[in-house]
């Protein structure tokens, strides 16, 4: 009897089923419905037209500064892969490279043909302090960003640098490609003597290649002190009346959502969209509080931005499991102190989010400027490649590794030493011992990458 | 390396297995959210529904409205750090709310008001093209909240100066902003901008050897109001105020010194 009635249960379900998916199409909406639907589906069209042109804003913010991780290391394949076929590149004095093979000329011939750096090389370019300015129709932009760098030789030269670049990107078949890369170098000096004692003579030394350039410098670059022009690309953004996602009324009839089905759809969809571009606010907000809390050891403040079951490495100091276990790693490094600074600045971040929202990763760059009153101090560089998981709508760190690339002393500077790798606290091992084996600058490597060349897809 | 981390984590707490059936249901749930079954048309019309996406719509349109607003003042913020570094003060001020209580704040310099002033101030720099003197002033880790209404917001973030006069020594300066920004007419501006100093040092010598004080007021243009906070720059601990409370635990992070000095 009990079956009996389950198997008439199951047939009326299965026929309802049936019915309500393969019935004729539903009666169409009432006029006034019609026009209801029709002005949400407007509005939803002009939302999605916001949304996109901020997700180009993050993909070009991404764009620069993949260019600049990939520069770091000399990566010229991928580099190149960056631009456009008819680009065009003008560092420094050094004149104009115009099409990507010439481009190709260009980096290789900065490095004595070779991909890749030699050992005892440094390249450091940080991305830097972006202003992009997406164009009307979405199909260009033009950015400014400041690049502050550490390139050299050790045992031979360490430099510091500065620079502006104001570039111009071209989207093609829906991906952006950089189209003009202009870099007015401001100083390039030794690391002994610092910028104020920069000359249009060392300057100039920079992005030297053993290549020939196509033509010769628009306008000439001495860099400071000399008085040179690095034109702006955007007006002051006080007066201007630029902007990036304007709620453009004007999308009447542009959806061809008819029905509450297809309306409930693209909601849906729209909703996810700006779930994920929230998130690359929300996870680079979360990287860079870490950084606050990290310059003056504020061990319970870092420690609550990670999941329970997150990992914990930084340089050569092994994994940490567990929140309890990166509390007790932040507090191995101490409690502030007058006469300590302990600067942990982060720059640079790449920013990916998952498909669906709910997980990201990061790359970004750590400057460090350490430092105890008469007794020393350090600058140290390094790259963080980061996991995060969104818990209860609430993003935390999965996992944060640390890669080193150098410490050195304030006085020697990265020309003259790189100190060892950062070991185990002594007499407090860690969890797991160091997960990926590689040593710090003389050694070049390459921290690996959470993602794959926007461009090319390598 | 992950099978390792879980068998570790297993073993840490043992409790956790019993989670998983817990958590796997917790998994199916948001399909089953996603596709509603609505057996009953009397009691969920369409005109219900489409209330329903008119509501969910105009929360939309606040929302990607925010996240605009977010690059809006990042756009600000850069410009500011882009003219400085180019000595273009007039075009830094122009930046600043029109209110009269628009205030700029370094180091231990104290306060000017109004935008006229902030000129003044930036101008006092003396950072102009072919001076001699540089002020490069990158900008970065910016950490931003904009007011649900997207009418006010609030930031920190860092520089990390390279100043000094050519052929003499040079000066790193590093500190983070604590700023605020106001919507006028629909144009984000900057109300107030405050910059602290964490260190400032001689770029020959090093900040453990030639630490400067924070910069104080400047003699020739006094400013408004003294200094909001009195603070020291390294080798002094000091720990400028976060607008916001930590993320996770919704909790103020603060370090408060001991009477007798930062603990040892």
């Amino acid at each position: 009897m009990k079956r009996s009635i389950a198997s008439a249960a199951l047939l009326i379900a299965a026929c309802t089923f049936a019915a309500t998916t393969f019935a004729a199409a539903p009666p169409p909406p009432s006029p006034e419905l019609a026009a209801r639907i029709a002005s949400a589906a407007d509005r939803v069209a002009g939302i999605d037209h916001q949304a996109n042109r901020l997700a180009d804003y993050d993909e070009l913010r991404n764009l620069q500064q993949v260019y600049g991780y990939y520069f770091d290391k000399a990566l010229w394949d991928q580099v190149i892969d960056l631009f456009t076929d008819d680009a065009q590149l003008e560092v420094g004095a050094q004149g104009r490279f115009i099409g990507k093979a010439s481009i190709r000329k260009y980096l290789l011939g900065l490095t004595g043909g070779k991909q890749g750096l030699a050992e005892g090389q440094l390249n450091n370019h940080f991305q830097l302090s972006p202003v992009i300015t997406l164009s009307n129709d979405g199909q260009s932009a033009r950015a400014r960003w400041r690049l502050m760098l550490e390139d050299g030789q050790l045992g031979v030269q360490g430099n510091w640098g500065a620079g502006i670049y104001e570039n111009e990107y071209v989207k093609q078949d829906g991906v952006w490609k950089i189209h003009r890369l202009h870099l007015s170098v401001k100083f390039y000096a030794p690391y002994e003597a610092g910028w104020t004692r920069a000359t249009p003579q060392l300057n100039a030394r920079y992005g030297k290649s053993t290549a020939k350039p196509d033509q010769p410098n628009k306008s000439p670059m001495p860099g400071w002190p000399v008085a040179f022009e690095a034109k702006m690309h955007y007006g002051n953004p006080a007066r201007d009346n630029y902007r990036l996602a304007p709620q453009d009324a004007a999308r009447a009839g542009e959806n061809a959502a008819q029905t509450v089905a297809d309306l409930e759809a693209q909601v849906r969809a729209l909703e996810l969209k700006l779930q994920r571009l929230r998130a690359t606010e929300d996870v680079e907000r979360l990287e860079n509080t870490y950084g606050y809390y990290a310059d003056k050891s504020q061990q319970d403040a870092i420690s609550a931005l990670f999941a329970e079951n997150s990992t914990l490495e930084i340089l050569g100091r092994g994994v940490f499991i567990g929140r309890e276990r990166v509390y007790e790693y932040m507090r191995r490094l101490g409690v502030p102190t007058d006469d300590t600074l302990f600067n942990h600045m982060q720059l640079q971040p790449v920013v990916t989010i998952s498909p669906d929202g709910n997980s990201a990763q990061i790359r970004a760059r750590l400057l460090v400027m350490f430092g105890r009153k008469n007794e020393g101090a350090q600058w140290g560089d390094g790259v963080y490649e980061n996991t995060f998981v969104k818990e209860n709508g609430v993003w935390k760190y999965q996992s944060l590794a640390g890669y080193q690339t150098f410490y050195t002393t304030y006085e020697e500077g990265w020309g003259k030493r790189s100190l060892p790798m950062m070991s185990y606290f002594p007499g407090y091992p860690p969890d797991l011992p160091q997960s990926v084996k590689y040593g710090p600058y003389p050694e070049v490597f390459v921290p690996p990458f959470h993602y794959r060349n926007p461009v090319s897809g390598k | 390396m992950t099978a390792r981390i879980s068998r570790l984590l297993q073993r840490r707490r043992p409790m956790r297995l019993a989670a998983l059936p817990v958590l796997a249901l917790a998994a199916a749930l948001p399909a089953m959210a996603a596709d509603p079954i609505i057996s009953d048309s009397r009691l969920f019309t369409d005109d219900r529904r489409v209330a329903l996406l008119e509501m969910k719509i105009a929360s939309l349109q606040r929302e990607v409205n925010l996240i605009e607003d977010m690059k809006a003042i990042e756009r600000l913020q850069q410009s500011f750090g882009h003219y400085i570094s180019e000595g273009m003060a007039g075009e830094a001020a122009a930046l600043f709310s029109d209110q009269p209580q628009a205030s700029i704040e370094f180091a231990q310099q104290g306060v000017y008001l109004g935008r006229a002033r902030i000129e003044a101030f930036l101008d006092a720099l003396g950072v102009k093209a072919g001076s001699g003197l540089l002020r490069e002033t990158p900008t970065m880790q910016g950490v931003v909240h904009v007011a649900a209404d997207g009418q006010t917001a609030k930031g920190r973030w860092r520089s990390l100066v390279m100043a000094g006069r050519a052929g003499q020594d040079g000066r790193w300066i590093e500190g983070p902003y604590e700023n605020e920004y106001v919507k006028e007419g629909g144009v984000w501006r900057i109300a107030k901008l405050h910059w602290y100093t964490t260190v400032d040092a001689s770029y020959d010598q090093g900040w453990h050897k030639a630490p400067n004080p924070a910069e104080g007021p400047l003699p020739q243009l006094p400013p408004d109001r003294p200094p909001s906070i009195e603070y020291k720059a390294f080798p002094t601990f000091f720990l400028p105020p976060y607008h916001y409370f930590n993320p996770i635990t919704g909790l103020p992070v603060a370090w408060d010194r001991p009477a007798s000095g930062v603990a040892k």
